[in-house]
């Protein structure tokens, strides 16, 4: 709980009293103590400041001083008229409440009287990490999602712009982008290159550094007095005393503060409305470094997966993706993933696709036949008709680049072709192909010998090290291929020629040219990588769509049904593919056929290099026996050396084990997937989609924490960057596992790797979540969480990792087309990307951080109360809805934009339970829905268009308007009325489907005895779904309305999901606080997840929900029907969850609160409660809770 | 983080050891509670970390093993759904109803921190609930009687008729006299909620005991 604001606000005209009173005294005694002491000036006038917590001097002292010196001290917080905060220490709650307040170490008094003159506190900031917080939150948010952390950031904004210091977002914009590109054309220049992701390193260091400023001189760039300093600054010290001479000169301190306050924070201010992707990623990239050493990578791992940096921003961003060598081609595999499903969707709905490839083999089959006699073409098609049986038994192709990098690499490098060739990282900016001198063979050395010298400690000291032969040539294999593409030069690939000289994929460059003094080093070349995979896979696609992409070079073809259709052998398809292949990509590819994945990607090894294989089902079994068990899929080192140790060595070896011997050794699964494996049976079919288990971002890289806080925060925008993640993917999960690298007690404290990890223990620890979540600040609670329970020395954490596992897809998919999920997503999310962007003007932006991760929810941002307008969420509209309102109106508008489910799937009682107004809005959509059936396109999601109320209607939402008179509830009575008879569009009701007219009908008749007091309700109770909470404030009035936004309701009636209930005592804190994200409430499917924990706003725990209940009645003088609905709705969920004694416990609960209150409606609204709770329990055990 | 899974350890074993052990401390700890028995027959044990009362009766201790004996498969297939200790007055009408409501996740992955202290530290508070319930009921009528009930789920009652788990003591449908009690109120004791089971424990009252 934060304090202040909550203090404020019950406060009311009272502490409005106290608070002057206490100034008055201050005023008073003002006088009094300069005459005490003679020291007296006035060089804190304007300074009004708090104090929180402890502080040295203390706060009476501070108050004194202030007293002395012209200052103010309010013993209340203000936002308006306190400008510093003063405080040794925050509470991270606190921390993460900070809203752009100044928050000052007492010093900045002190030393300022010392000097005379009131010193810029710029120096004294209690949180230079207040400002890393920004900057990492903003590193870690995508660049369109308008994040919660980008809100700290708004207050600043605001405040310099009472200063008159107005950024001005779109010039800022072209200002700093071309004092960036002045000073560090040379910088940008690194950026742009794509393959220097290795030099970068350094210079990053240095330039790094040097960014911030230029970046947060932007809004003094536009505040024409400063001017001069600011162009010729070219680093932060320099700058600083100018900025202090400017506050000597001002007396004014509130306005030279937040000029100073501008210098540190307005980089995020501007840069996050200005929303131009390549200052974000400028943004991202001087935060990061900020924060700690290790956040070069912190950017890294923070880039979005699986999107394609377009256009304007691809130069800089991809630079860091190009950083991470491994994380930049997994994101690849998605990327095709995607695109072929891309395809699949395209050519189900062309109704069919036209494949020219095998267009193509067709063509050359009849020119073939046509040319001997059509006898022989009758023959050769009975023949494979004949043949189709043996055919059909499945042919699964797999196809592999040969050496891909390095064939990509030396693709235009005819010079090269045939010779040892080796793709590493080279140094130096981007330069293109450039062999390797003798200044990097020099640091080749000097790491191999330090390399040398580290295992010399690793065997002088204690550890246990087990000497493995690969250990030698590559000792940081693995995990950390991602790192190899940050040290100094580990060979990715390398040409047959040069694997026949014993050069390995993951030795040192330099080590490598020991074996072999003529290879040639080739730099990466991401884009010509994507390039020739996307052609590849161009190519296979234009034969078949049965396609698994297993990473960019590698995927398999089910081409069972494609052989039989075109009667050619796998031998002709597979040649076909690969001069295809060639032809296209002008690399060479093979391809390894079998009957099954397992023994197509067996066949490959024997196809390689350049060649093809089919592996027969007659020869399987002698093919295999002959085999290496570390050939078999799953079987890596470990489990080698496992079977090594049982004696097995091949695959023969490893038949004559028994299934039970290897369950044993390897638990029941593995076990009997090896058995299999050895027998040459594989099963797994060819998936053109695959199911992800587990989403995660793991960094182990440059980590190298000195503090708790600095751990946490890392947590946080890992937490967020696995929240885009899972937006990307369309996923929430339920499982969060928090990984994390140890160094090994003994271990030395640097490794030798600069930045990498060294030898470590693994840990992880996980936590299941109540619902699903893809909240990136819900994560990081819990990682947090988990991390303090992992009890760890934040010193020796070397790698940190976040996994959420459990998955499921983050939204209703109405049409139950699963197999265009990811697509339609990304679809949807491009496609949104140009509506959205000319939206993000300063109002409208950065509040809905909560909200945005529901993607087709709808949902109205709490709007705080200064500023009343809302707006739509980026997700649910595509047109430019957007209501800017004044904060004074006088009538609040709410907009929920719903989606909104065809008639049929709609349960009545839900359409019933709507507000008049709601109601009409929803069936006046269907209407339109009729009347424009042509919408129906989109994929996957229903046809829906909007209705239009006022502002630019948009296609696929209905914006509900609600107007409410503030400081008037809505009190019983609204939730149950039916609309009059006459106003029922015959329409829509004709468009209901039979049952729902017979309901409607029948409560019509019914209207008549049925009074507000929920009658229904005991029917309501059970079939109530909501899935899309929809929380709205409004102005002045304390009281929150729910609307119960009505869903695609799901085929199973119980399936209930609670709704948020806020109360406004919990207004701030829990819109924000992870760990009740009431906006966040998961809308679950009921199939995936057949009973969540009843949650009563987002509370589960029996003491969040008794806070929230005694916040609840303890706030508000009546009860509004929603909440109480809501109430009783937890509690049925409760019965059904079987959790009685929590039921019992908050029923009694609520009795003790409820009938001690002196409102009487607060006793009515209990026993209505208890009566409804008795009905289900009674329906459930047969008999009532017994309340005594 | 080992996660197991329901065939990697016989888990339904593990859990009926658990929870017919469970079931016989409370069984004793409910008779002696309720004054079902004189308490002479009662002694001091500890069970969970807590005092408990057990009877050594031996011919009542036999009737409630055996009784869980036969429950135990039931709950190792997880057909139980509930077990009933009922309480009844001189003329067989029940009085009160200990539902030990049983439920199993369908899907059991546990993770090793989770296991066995943690369900102990849910069973004890049950335990210890039981032991202070006297609070929340009325008096019983002297000369009361009790008898288990087991609700099984779906066709487990076939089965049992098939395999007797011991000779001559077989279970026979109760009467809907004991299954079925007139005004009652409901008084939840305590849940538990925990990776591989899910139990609650209400009380049924008659209204008038007397």
């Amino acid at each position: 709980f934060h304090p202040l604001p909550w203090r404020q606000r019950v406060a009311g005209g009272y502490m409005a009293a106290k608070i002057s009173k206490l100034e008055e005294q201050f005023q008073k005694d003002a006088p009094r103590e300069k005459q005490k002491d003679g020291t007296s000036s006035c060089i804190f006038s304007g300074v009004a400041i708090y104090v929180n917590g402890y502080t040295d001097p203390s706060a009476d002292e501070l108050r004194r001083l202030m007293m002395l010196h012209g200052g103010q001290f309010h013993l209340y917080y203000t936002r308006s008229k306190t400008t510093h905060i003063i405080a040794t220490n925050l509470p991270n709650r606190k921390i993460q409440d900070l809203k752009g307040e100044k928050v000052v170490r007492p010093e900045w008094i002190t030393d300022s009287i010392k000097a005379g003159r009131q010193l810029s506190y710029v120096q004294y900031q209690l949180y230079t990490k207040q400002k890393g917080l920004n900057y990492s939150s903003v590193c870690a948010r995508g660049k369109q999602d308008p994040s919660s952390i980008h809100e700290p950031s708004k207050p600043s904004l605001n405040h310099l712009q009472s200063d008159s210091i107005k950024p001005q977002p779109s010039h800022t914009q072209t200002l700093s982008t071309e004092v960036l590109k002045s000073t560090h054309a040379n910088h940008k220049a690194n950026f742009t290159e794509r393959s220097n992701h290795q030099g970068s390193q350094d210079t990053l260091l240095t330039n790094g550094y040097v960014h911030p400023v230029n970046a947060a001189l932007k809004p003094q760039d536009s505040f024409a007095e400063l001017q001069l300093h600011v162009v010729d600054t070219g680093s932060h010290q320099s700058h600083l005393p100018q900025t202090e001479s400017r506050d000597r000169e001002e007396p004014s301190c509130s306005s030279s503060g937040s000029k100073a306050n501008s210098h540190q924070r307005s980089l995020i201010s501007t840069a996050s409305p200005a929303k131009q992707p390549g200052l974000h990623s400028i943004v991202r990239l001087n935060g990061s470094y900020h924060m700690t050493p290790n956040s070069s990578t912190l950017a890294d791992s923070s880039n979005p997966p699986g999107r394609s940096a377009a256009g304007a921003e691809a130069g800089i961003i991809s630079e860091f993706f190009s950083r991470s060598r491994l994380h930049h081609i997994s994101t690849w595999r998605n990327e095709f993933s995607e695109y072929v499903n891309a395809l699949q969707s395209r050519s189900r709905a062309a109704g069919g696709a036209v494949f020219s490839g095998q267009e193509k083999l067709k063509k050359l089959r009849a020119n073939c036949s046509s040319g001997v006699l059509s006898l022989w073409f009758m023959f050769v098609y009975l023949c494979s008709l004949m043949a189709a049986p043996q055919v059909r038994q499945s042919c699964i192709l797999h196809v592999d680049m040969d050496c891909f990098f390095v064939s990509v690499g030396v693709r235009h490098r005819p010079d090269l072709k045939g010779k040892p060739v080796a793709v590493t990282s080279n140094r130096g900016p981007g330069r293109v192909a450039q062999r390797p001198g003798a200044n990097p063979q020099l640091e080749f050395q000097y790491y191999q010998r330090k390399q040398q010298q580290y295992r010399k400690e690793k065997t002088d000291g204690d550890l246990e090290m087990t000497p493995s032969p690969q250990c030698d040539e590559v000792p940081s294999n693995g995990v950390d291929l991602d790192l190899a593409a940050l040290s100094m030069a580990e060979i990715a690939s390398c040409s047959y020629e040069a694997r026949q000289a014993g050069v390995r994929n993951g030795m040192f460059f330099g080590r490598a040219k020991q074996l072999c003094p003529d290879l040639q080093s080739v730099p990466y070349d991401f884009q010509a990588y994507k390039e020739v995979a996307l052609s590849m896979y161009e190519t296979l696609a234009s034969y078949t769509h049965n396609i698994e992409a297993l990473s960019c070079d590698e995927a398999l073809v089910d081409a069972t049904n494609l052989l039989v259709e075109l009667g050619v052998t796998s031998d002709d398809l597979a040649r076909a593919i690969r001069e295809d292949i060639k032809e296209k990509t002008g690399c060479t590819a093979s391809v390894g056929m079998g009957s099954n994945i397992l023994l197509a990607r067996m066949a490959t090894r024997k196809a390689k290099p350049n060649g093809q294989y089919f592996l027969r089902s007659e020869e399987v079994d002698d093919f295999i026996r002959g085999q290496p068990v570390s050939s078999l899929p799953g079987v890596g080192r470990s489990m080698s050396s496992k079977l090594t140790s049982l004696g097995v060595s091949t695959c023969g070896d490893l038949q004559q084990l028994s299934i039970s011997r290897l369950q044993r050794e390897f638990g029941p699964r593995t076990g009997q997937t090896l058995f299999r494996f050895c027998r040459g049976l594989d099963d797994r079919p060819v998936r053109s989609e695959k199911e992800r288990k587990s989403v995660s971002a793991e960094m182990n890289y440059n980590i190298r924490f000195t503090q708790v806080e600095e751990a946490e925060s890392f947590l946080t925008n890992l937490s967020m960057e696995v929240q885009k993640r899972m937006e990307g993917a369309g996923l929430r999960g339920r499982r969060i596992t928090l990984k994390v690298m140890v160094r090994k007690p003994g271990a030395p404290v640097e490794p030798a790797k600069y930045g990498g990890h060294g030898i470590c223990d693994n840990f992880a620890r996980s936590v299941l979540l109540a619902q699903p979540t893809d909240s990136g600040q819900l994560i990081a609670a819990e990682a947090i969480k988990l991390f303090y329970a992992m009890k760890l020395d934040v010193k020796d954490m070397r790698g940190v990792g976040l996994q959420v596992q459990q998955l499921e897809g983050s939204y209703a998919d109405p049409s139950g087309q699963g197999p265009s999920r990811g697509r339609s997503i990304k679809d949807l999310l491009l496609a949104k990307q140009p509506a959205h962007s000319p939206r993000k003007d300063p109002p409208a932006q950065g509040r809905s951080s909560v909200i945005r991760t529901e993607f087709f929810k709808s949902i109205t941002p709490p709007s705080s109360p200064p500023s009343t307008s809302s707006d739509p969420m980026p997700g649910t509209s595509k047109g430019g809805l957007h209501h800017p309102h004044t904060p004074n109106h006088v009538r609040t508008y709410l907009n929920v934009s719903i989606e909104v489910p065809s008639p049929s799937q709609v349960d009545q009682s839900v359409l019933e339970a709507l507000p008049v107004e709601i109601r009409k809005q929803v069936e006046q959509s269907w209407r339109h829905r009729e009347e424009q059936p042509s919408t129906s396109s989109h994929l996957s999601t229903p046809p829906r268009t909007s209705s239009s109320p006022p502002p630019g209607p948009s296609l696929g939402t209905l914006v509900l308007q609600l107007q409410n008179q503030p400081g008037q509830p809505c009190t019983t009575g609204i939730i149950l009325e039916l609309p009059d008879v006459s106003q029922v569009d015959p329409e829509v009701f004709a468009a209901l489907p039979r049952e729902l007219q017979d309901e409607l009908c029948s409560a019509y008749r019914n209207k008549g005895n049925a009074q507000a007091q929920g009658i229904t309700v005991g029917k309501l109770k059970r079939r109530y779904k909501k899935r899309n909470a929809s929380p709205a404030k409004k102005g002045p009035s304390p009281l929150k309305k729910l609307f119960p936004g009505n869903s695609p309701a799901k085929s199973s009636p119980s399936k209930t999901l609670p709704l948020p209930l806020k109360h406004p005592g919990l207004k701030t804190e829990n819109v924000q606080c992870p760990s009740s994200p009431s906006t966040d409430v998961p809308e679950t499917l009921s199939k995936f997840n057949p009973r969540p924990v009843p949650t009563l706003a987002g509370a589960y725990e029996f003491s969040d929900i008794r806070t929230l209940l005694h916040e609840w009645v303890t706030s508000i003088s009546e009860p509004m029907e929603e909440d109480i609905l809501q109430v009783v709705k937890y509690c049925t969920e409760l019965v059904e969850d079987k959790d009685l004694e929590k039921l019992y416990l908050v029923i009694k609960y609520m009795k003790r609160l409820m009938q001690q209150s002196s409102e009487s409606v607060w006793s009515m609204a209990f026993d209505f409660i208890l009566d409804n709770v008795q009905v289900v329990v009674q329906q459930t055990y047969g008999s009532t809770l017994k309340i005594t | 983080m080992a996660t197991l899974t329901r065939q990697d350890l016989n888990f339904g074993q593990v859990v009926a050891d658990i929870l017919c052990e469970f079931l016989e401390v409370a069984i004793h700890l409910i008779l002696y509670v309720r004054e079902i028995y004189p308490s002479g027959i009662f002694q001091k044990r500890k069970k969970y970390n807590v005092p408990v009362q057990m009877s050594c009766h031996p011919e009542l201790n036999q009737y409630i093993q055996d009784t869980l004996h036969c429950v135990k498969p039931l709950i190792q297939k997880n057909e139980a759904e509930k077990v009933v200790m009922v309480i009844m007055d001189k003329e067989h009408h029940p009085v009160e109803r200990f539902v030990f409501e049983i439920s199993q996740p369908p899907l059991l992955s546990i993770s090793s921190e989770t296991l066995l202290s943690h369900v102990e530290q849910l069973l004890r508070a049950m335990i210890l609930k039981i032991s202070v319930c006297d609070a929340v009921l009325d008096n019983n009528p002297p000369g009361c009687t009790f008898t288990l009930l087991v609700h099984t789920r779906e066709a487990a009652t076939r089965n049992m008729e098939k395999v007797q788990v011991i000779k001559d003591f077989p279970w026979i449908v109760a009467d809907e006299q004991e299954v079925h009690m007139e005004e009652a109120k409901l008084i939840p004791l305590k849940t538990m909620t925990s990776d591989i089971l899910k139990m609650q424990l209400y009380v049924e009252e008659r209204t008038q005991k007397n």
